[in-house]
């Protein structure tokens, strides 16, 4: 009986142990998959594409994407109206809850202007009004052909 | 396996091997996947324009090679970079495949006022040797989206502004002519299954 008893408190005692990790605060918004072209010679501009997962079980709205390394960072969309390729702005991207966007070529996408130095990294904070809900850095990616 | 059984089967396996026969044969000439052919091919209009070394370029610059041309503007971000690496991608295939025909890749600009010939030319000289950029006059550039049936349009946005531009890619023939055309979403298998096909050389 006490044999039994001994991998009963073992297993207690790891569940404890999850639990503390478990209880480490998630952030409700995470970004993967980060991928920023570099500008092309003689560009000001560039663009940016991404996924952004909504961890959390309300929506998230963001409402500016900024970084020191750009002088304006908007969302944007391409889209095909009718055979015609249009950009538009996007002032609001909304993430509802437990659910992930891309920003890939042809959609939605970050849109880099005006370089403000020769960074081979860029950071990027995504908040929502006041907030910064996220900051991340990555690399720039020279543009495949 | 009864007789009948058996005479059935030899009915469907030859009624099966049948129609993969016609099959075969109505597949040729392979189908087009995105490509499409024009029923009667268009000579070019008359016009004048530049390319990105400050040479004439007219109607007679699209005689002697098969072109895949483009309308767009260098100030683009996504969709004009994202075709130019297709079909830069599409035409290296069809080379290292050994494509005996390759076609040249043209960008003409919707954005005359902001690409000049030197900014035309970084852009298209970035997605390989080889690429024809065509700009010039607003009007120069009318007459020839106009006789082709392209569409382009200034966009305001915050800090300036963009250009909504027709996303097909054009196939001019060897004799000038706009013989085929590509609709948007590009993808590099298309023209890479199709471009053989319609430049006769599959
Ligand atoms: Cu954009």
């Amino acid at each position: 009986m006490l044999r039994c008893k001994l991998p009963a408190a073992t297993v207690m005692a790891v569940c404890i142990l999850i639990g503390a990790c478990g209880s480490e605060p998630q952030p409700p918004l995470v970004a993967t998959d980060i991928v920023i072209i570099e500008a092309m010679p003689g560009k000001q501009m560039t663009a940016g594409y991404l996924s952004l997962t909504n961890h959390s079980n309300a929506a998230i709205s963001i409402t500016n994407v900024s970084s020191p390394e750009f002088e304006s960072v908007e969302i944007h969309e391409s889209l095909l109206d009718d055979g015609v390729a249009k950009m538009r702005r996007i002032t609001e991207l909304s993430i509802p809850a437990n659910t992930t966007i891309t920003l890939e070529r042809g959609g939605k996408h970050l849109m880099l202007m005006r370089p403000t130095g020769t960074s081979s990294q860029v950071t990027l904070s995504f908040q929502s009004g006041d907030s910064t809900l996220l900051s991340v850095r990555a690399p720039f990616t020279p543009r495949n052909n | 396996m009864g007789p009948k059984n058996l005479l059935f089967a030899i009915v469907l396996g030859s009624a099966l091997a049948a129609g993969v026969f016609v099959a075969t044969k109505l597949n040729r000439p392979p189908e087009l996947q995105t490509g499409f052919i024009v029923p009667l091919p268009n000579a070019l209009p008359d016009f004048s324009l530049l390319d990105q070394s400050g040479g004439l370029v007219n109607a007679d610059t699209f005689r002697g090679q098969w072109d895949l041309v483009f309308f767009g503007f260098t100030n683009c971000p996504d969709i004009c970079p994202t075709t130019l690496q297709v079909l830069a991608n599409a035409r290296r295939e069809l080379i290292d495949s050994g494509a005996t025909t390759v076609p040249r890749i043209v960008l003409v600009s919707v954005d005359p006022e902001r690409d000049t010939p030197e900014v035309l030319g970084q852009y298209v000289n970035y997605f390989g040797e080889g690429n024809l950029g065509v700009t010039g006059t607003l009007e120069g550039i009318k007459t020839l989206t106009g006789a082709l049936g392209i569409y382009f349009e200034k966009s305001p946005t915050d800090d300036g502004y963009g250009v909504d531009h027709s996303a097909a890619v054009l196939v001019i023939n060897p004799d000038g002519e706009f013989s085929a055309l590509f609709s948007a979403p590009h993808l590099i298998a298309s023209f890479v299954h199709d471009l053989p096909i319609i430049m006769g050389d599959d």
